[in-house]
């Protein structure tokens, strides 16, 4: 038994530092997932030895190079083995068999084909993955495997080092999250609406109490309930919403302290606004239950179901409110009062979310599903988080390409920032028609630099005119240096764009935190970073 | 990098390395992989299994051994011709002195606390090498530069200062979880297990002296360990409570606890049941009290009876397997064992006071300061460090940059670069500012300025303190035996008795040779202390005042404090003045983010640092 219980308790010690992050429903959404990379270069093997590490489920590595020498120079993985031996091998090889030391949990394979021809000889084999990594691919292949990746559902990932810059981009029809996890949101107090049972429990406390210490024990949620609707009182039953009435209601807290380094009534006046949040739901979510996937059929994802069950549930037993949350946070005050509220708190959350499942079942009933086939774990974290819900769409590449949204595009070349993303998100794609006319990426022999530059520059100007773009000039500047560039894959820039790849894939899988929302472009030249959404 | 000059500078250079954890590990591959081959490693850890997701150049067959030794192999393995020299030791050693330090074109640190971090900023700044500075919290980032003249030093800006409690609170009034894990952790868990001189506010005083024993936790050789365990649970969980109780004065205003006894909790089972499974240690495994009680989810919530079971048979676990150890254990989050005791103690100590149980998991998080870390952050991090490393060594002045990493892209971008600073004129490390101090002169003594202020605060690794010309105190090895019973003398002496008095407007001079860095210090005389806000006794200001934490671990409030951090991060490229802002502002919502309970975290890759309790920083520098 001893035995039984170390061997189950080992992986979440090697894996703590990382569950602190995602939670046991992430890690084992990584440990469901298959991977495929395409190009075991520097940017691939990071990109996948970040995942390997995490305890991704499987991985596969499709490449049909050799190792050269300059794989010994630039990527790690290859010469894991006693150097020079591996010259020569398969490089998906070479690197698998670095990839498999490092964590043995993980299913290691490779299959030695390059890329361009799997995808174009065999694309039925992309259907049995979670996530395609696709690195250093050319436009022409990338659009097939984007094609490819979408009509399978299959998310792809396209991530590139080309000198000192890169890019990585996501590609899905809809990515939908419930644990968003933004790293700043207001607690979800209901100060500007308190249920009776809340307000029930602000009345049976004396806020006014005489005895110095019970009165700096009383947490400001109570402060603030009983003074909110004394505000109201003698406000028509409004609660404060301009500047001056915030003021005078911060005064109005104010006047109820016995004492000035009352910390409660401090944490009260620094919380005051709670009181004046705008009553309802917000903008983001009423598009999400306004969408029209929200009307749900035999074919619709559970996070639909649950939008659906979300929209009616606002129209009744929520009068117009989204189920609470039901957690508190930290606040001055005696424990018991503080254990009441939290239990307040909580039990009104556990009323809402079992209208939630009730709903639920209805609809699942309806539209021919089992009524049990949502559990209610899943629920309770989409009732929990339902104020942070993000519905993620990105548009095709072939759309991107071929319609790109002219006004965003001047946007971004008009301002400082994005401009110099921009430029080179034109060149990256001028590359790689230089190189489909010369068979080779420009700046490669040194001896041609100077002719390369004005090529580079020309292909560039096509790659615009296609936009749409006619006469919208690019930096000399970046031209050049991109010239320079010569498609070198350095370290340092992959393993920063291979970090990037590997972080969007375990949010894409772990159906935690948001994604890039469009092309991300890395300047290595002043470490400048910037999302184009194209 | 991508031109000949560049890759001229790093065959050239030659680069020390501080650090061998999560960025050192990728720092150590990128570095080699760009070309560089004179690189030299320091670092004292050695390796653990919770290392394992992310430092890549580790094994599992490698858990205990040096770090710095083992990347040092792993990467000489696909690079056997570079130089690559390791050290496992602390940076703070002497060894590693300025003249060490010079030998280097630039310093790289990839550390995990702020004590070396200033350490190293000192040797910097002595030996004036150039800093490249680095640290990771889950998905956040930093990578800052330092160059003496040039930019600000480590130190210029303060850095957030750790969160204390009132040891009332800690040893009578708990009223949240955190304050029952430091009770458990250097409370209890030091008088079980630690060093026994060490000072400790715990009770050790049996029920009327009947005791032949001054000290309840002293086990007999003879004595039973089950009868032991189970007196040391009824003294602490049972007794001291009692004795506490009987201060009414203490609960006229707050809810009374209630004293937990052993045969309450565990009525139905007797000495000899309770226990026996401890056979299934085989002794290849780690001692563990879930393993032996058979409990498998560090996530589930034990109740107050397991919690109990656990709390005993992590005990006899201690005595029976790690007897050797006990006198000299430090809390030591990735201690199995350790981590079951004060998880149990501190969660039934929580129930005495109402305060909701938790996990083990996160009691281990709350005990640690666990710090959360991924491999791509570390990646990513050590990509960025190596760039701007290759702009150290070119001298490329006017791209250096400062560059923090976000976890959701703000206004489309995902890193933020900002220009460095120049150095602050007022900053007590890298100008010659003097610093203010109030105090207490008829009652401090030297000890306390010495280990609260000189040391905790101000960073000195071996001080030296004058007033005047007379010399009042010397740390390190090489003193005269008369010198040093002196020195001890003045240690215990209140610093208006020091042979030069100490009053209001003495100016003290505080050096550290090692780190070459010297600094005064003014003193105000102060009768009157909070106790609360300054439970130091002691008030440090001067360069800047150290930036004030939030002291209620208020959820709403730091909310609202860093959606107002992402408007200036917006603001901030467009305006060069609030470039500061986004500075200080990025570094406290990463401390926000990083601590759901608000203690002071170091923005690292792998740990904790400053921990919210001071006696715990005092353990770590001794180690």
């Amino acid at each position: 038994m001893a035995a039984a219980a170390v061997a189950v308790a080992e992986p979440k010690t090697k894996y703590d530092r990382q569950l602190r992050i995602w939670g046991d429903q992430g890690q084992a959404a990584l440990e469901k997932a298959s991977i495929c990379l395409l190009n075991s270069g520097p940017t691939g093997t990071e990109a996948l030895k970040n995942l390997v590490l995490g305890g991704i489920g499987s991985v596969t590595v499709v490449d049909g190079s050799k190792v050269e020498p300059s794989d010994l120079g630039n990527n790690f993985l290859c010469n894991s083995r006693v150097n020079k031996e591996c010259l020569g091998q398969s490089r998906a090889q070479s690197v698998c068999s670095f990839l498999q030391e490092l964590n043995d949990a993980v299913k290691v394979k490779y299959v030695e084909e390059s890329p361009g021809t799997m995808i174009d000889t065999n694309p039925s084999f992309f259907s049995q993955f979670t996530v395609v990594i696709a690195t250093q691919l050319p436009e022409s292949s990338l659009l097939k495997l984007d094609g490819i990746c979408r009509a399978a559902d299959i998310v792809l990932v396209a991530a590139r080092s080309y000198g000192l810059t890169g890019l990585v981009r996501v590609s899905v029809k809809e990515h939908c999250v419930i644990e968003s996890k933004p790293d700043h949101f207001l607690d979800d107090l209901r100060l500007h609406n308190p249920w009776t049972e809340l307000k029930q429990f602000a009345k049976s406390i004396d806020i006014c109490d005489k005895d110095p210490v019970v009165h700096k024990h009383t947490p400001y949620i109570v402060i603030l309930v009983r003074l909110a609707e004394k505000w109201a009182d003698a406000h028509d039953g409004k609660l404060p919403s301009t500047r001056q009435e915030k003021r005078e209601f911060k005064d109005l807290i104010r006047a109820h302290m016995l004492n000035v380094d009352e910390e409660n009534y401090k944490e009260a006046v620094e919380s005051s606004y709670k009181v004046s949040v705008t009553p309802g739901i917000s903008t983001e979510i009423r598009q999400i239950i306004d969408d029209s996937s929200s009307e749900v059929n035999l074919s619709s994802s559970d996070f639909w179901v649950l939008v659906a069950a979300l929209k009616e549930f606002i129209a009744n037993e929520g009068n117009g409110d989204l189920p609470l949350e039901g957690t508190i946070p930290d606040m001055t005050s005696q424990t018991e009062y503080y254990v009441s509220l939290q239990k307040i708190y909580q039990a009104k959350a556990e009323t809402d979310c079992l209208a939630m499942e009730h709903r639920v079942k209805n609809i699942l009933k309806r539209i021919g599903r089992h009524p049990d086939s949502i559990s209610r774990a899943y629920i309770k974290t989409f009732c929990k988080n339902a104020r942070k819900l993000r519905v993620c769409r990105y548009r095709s590449m072939e759309e991107e390409f071929n319609a790109p949204v002219i006004s965003e595009v001047q946007k971004y070349f008009a301002d400082e920032d994005s401009c110099f993303a921009m430029n080179f998100y034109i060149l990256l794609r001028a590359v790689d028609r230089l190189a489909a006319n010369y068979s080779r990426l420009p700046g490669i022999f040194d001896s041609e630099i100077d002719e390369d530059v004005p090529r580079l520059k020309v292909a560039a100007v096509s790659v615009l005119s296609d936009m749409g773009l006619n006469g919208t000039s690019l930096s000399e500047d970046l031209v050049t240096e991109v010239c320079r560039f010569a498609g070198a894959e350095i370290h340092p820039v992959a393993a920063f764009i291979g970090g990037v790849a590997s972080q969007e894939v375990i949010k894409l899988v772990t159906k935690q935190f948001v994604p890039l929302m469009g092309t991300f472009i890395f300047n290595g030249i002043d470490l400048k970073s910037q999302v184009l959404a194209l | 990098m991508a031109s000949a000059a560049s890759e001229e500078a790093v065959k050239a250079a030659k680069v020390l390395m501080v650090g061998a954890g999560g960025i050192g590990c990728e720092l150590l591959k990128t570095l080699a992989l760009t070309g560089f081959s004179d690189i030299h490693l320091i670092d004292l850890d050695t390796i653990e299994v919770s290392n394992l997701n992310r430092q890549f150049l580790f094994r599992k067959s490698h858990v205990g051994q040096s770090k710095a030794h083992v990347a040092r192999d792993a990467v000489l393995k696909f690079r056997p011709k570079i130089n690559i020299s390791s050290y496992h030791a602390n940076v703070k050693d002497a060894q590693f002195n300025v003249d060490f330090f010079k030998q280097f074109n630039v310093v790289l640190n990839g550390l995990d606390n702020l004590d070396a971090r200033r350490h190293v900023n000192r040797l910097c700044l002595a030996a004036e090498v150039p800093l490249v500075e680095s640290g990771t919290t889950g998905f956040l980032g930093q990578v800052t530069v330092h160059v003496k003249g040039k930019t600000e030093c480590y130190e210029c800006q303060p850095k957030p200062v750790p969160k204390s409690y009132p040891v009332c609170t800690i040893t009578s009034t708990p009223s949240k979880f955190v304050h029952c894990i430091v009770w458990a952790k250097d409370l209890l868990f030091a008088k079980l297990f630690g060093d026994k001189n060490q000072d400790n506010d715990l009770n050790v005083h049996s029920k009327d002296g009947s005791s032949s024993k001054s000290d309840v936790f002293e086990r007999d050789v003879d004595e039973d360990l089950d009868q032991y365990a189970r007196r040391i649970y009824d003294h602490v969980f049972g007794y001291n409570i009692e004795v506490a109780l009987d201060n009414e004065e203490t609960w006229k205003n707050r809810r009374r606890p209630t004293p937990v006894y052993i045969r309450d909790t565990l009525p139905e089972e007797t000495v000899q049941q309770n226990g026996t499974s401890r056979e299934c240690n085989n002794g290849h495994e780690e001692p563990s009290a879930m393993a032996s009680l058979g409990f498998r989810n560090p996530q589930e919530i034990w109740t107050l009876a397991d919690n109990s079971r656990v709390f005993l048979e992590t005990l006899k676990l201690f005595f029976e397997k790690r007897q050797k150890e006990i006198g000299n254990l430090i809390f030591d989050k990735d201690d199995q064992l350790a981590v079951e005791l004060v998880t149990s103690a501190a969660n039934i100590r929580a129930h005495s006071f109402g305060i909701p149980l938790h996990s083990l998991f996160e009691a281990k998080g709350v005990a640690g300061n666990i710090v959360h870390a991924v491999a791509t952050t570390n990646a990513m991090i050590a990509g960025l460090i190596v760039i701007e490393a290759v702009k150290v060594l070119q001298g490329d002045y006017k791209n250096y940059r400062m560059t923090y990493c976000l976890e959701h892209a703000k206004r489309k971008m995902l890193l933020m670069p900002v220009e460095p600073f120049e150095p602050n004129e007022s900053c007590y490390v890298c100008s010659e500012t003097p610093l203010l101090l109030d105090v207490n002169t008829k009652t401090t003594k030297l000890r306390e300025v010495i280990d609260k202020i000189i040391k905790s605060k101000l960073g000195m690794n071996l001080p030296l303190v004058m007033i005047g010309s007379t010399l009042v105190f010397e740390d390190g090895d090489g003193l005269e035996e008369d010198e040093a019973a002196n020195y001890a003398l003045n240690l215990e002496k209140v610093l208006a008795e020091l042979p030069a008095p100490v009053i209001n407007g003495t100016k003290l001079t505080v050096e550290d040779f090692q780190q070459e860095l010297s600094c005064s210090i003014n003193i105000k005389h102060r009768e009157e202390f909070d106790e609360e806000k300054e439970p130091d006794g002691m008030v440090l200001s001067g360069w800047s005042a150290p930036v004030e934490k939030q002291v209620t671990s208020n959820g709403g409030k730091l909310a609202a404090s860093s959606s107002s951090a992402h408007d200036t991060v917006g603001d901030a490229s467009a305006n060069p003045g609030t470039k500061r802002k986004l500075d200080e502002v990025l570094e406290s919502k990463e401390n926000c983010d990083a601590s759901s309970s608000a203690q002071v975290i170091e923005d690292d890759d792998d740990t904790i640092m400053l921990d919210e309790d001071p006696t715990l920083l005092k353990k770590k520098r001794s180690q």
